[in-house]
């Protein structure tokens, strides 16, 4: 009997959490993963992840709290996935310099004359830098996304990732000439 | 004196390679003067070491777990529904 009144409790509890924090968690996936149904699945599992521990969150911390901290892990799990299943495709260094190394002409980098210390205040500045990211191919969005998005060092990302930190340094690197050059063409020479 | 700085000589390619590197890891001492010694001649990759480390500040920023920061919540009703109806 009483493991019933607990099965009930628990679920009204979550029912509340969703009401409450469904949003908020949504937002968020969505801000992350710039795709409605993947944002909408991994709250969905969130909240599955919730319901099946309940007992394990003693309310120590704020639900909210919980429920991101699963969130993020579900994130990250998202990303890692992307990347082993993104495949061998490749940022071409042929795209941005000639055969003997040097900057093709159009995108050899010049100084940037914006001021560029208030840059993410700008919102617009963020919808083009989110441009930029979500045109990266998976791979490289991934390893990008695992980089920036949390406070991990670079050899936890590549345990993670299942790579060597050579390959990993060089991901970044090309990725980088990729956002440097969208973000030029979309943003800076304007 | 020409072969020494055939030895230390990098192509642009190289040296914008050696300065993301060098954002997660650590360089070797010949690569860290080959490095300076190009940057110190190369205009394109000076631009290119200060934008590398704006995009990489900028990303981590606009990354990073800020959980309620500035952004309009959106509302989804029928995610809602389905979670409560899965339970």
């Amino acid at each position: 009997m009483e493991k019933v009144m607990d099965r009930t409790n628990s679920t009204e509890t979550v029912k509340c959490w969703v009401e409450l924090y469904s949003d908020h968690l949504y937002t968020w996936a969505f801000r992350k993963t710039s795709d409605k149904e993947t944002a909408e699945d991994l709250v969905q599992e969130t909240f599955l992840v919730a319901f099946q521990n309940f007992e394990k969150f003693e309310g120590k911390s704020h639900p909210k709290t919980w429920l991101f901290s699963i969130l993020k892990n579900k994130i990250a799990d998202h990303y890692r996935k992307l990347f082993k299943e993104g495949g061998v495709q490749t940022i071409s260094f042929n795209d941005f310099f000639d055969e003997n190394g040097d900057w093709l002409q159009e995108h050899r980098p010049i100084a940037w004359k914006q001021d560029e210390t208030h840059l993410l205040d700008d919102p617009d500045f963020k919808k083009a830098l989110d441009n930029c990211i979500d045109r990266l191919q998976n791979n490289y969005k991934a390893v990008v996304t695992l980089r920036f998005s949390q406070e991990k060092e670079s050899d936890e990302v590549c345990q993670e990732l299942g790579i060597a930190a050579t390959n990993y340094w060089q991901l970044l690197h090309r990725a980088k000439l990729q956002l440097r050059k969208c973000l030029y063409l979309n943003w800076f020479r304007k | 004196m020409k072969k020494l700085m055939n030895f230390l000589m990098l192509s642009c390619k190289k040296a914008s390679a050696l300065i993301d590197k060098k954002a997660e890891t650590k360089l070797s001492v010949k690569e860290n003067i080959q490095l300076h010694l190009h940057t110190s001649m190369c205009d394109a990759c000076t631009a290119y070491l200060k934008q590398s480390k704006m995009i990489s500040e900028a990303l981590h920023k606009h990354l990073h777990d800020h959980e309620d920061e500035g952004t309009p919540l959106i509302n989804n009703k029928d995610l809602q529904d389905k979670i409560i109806s899965g339970l």
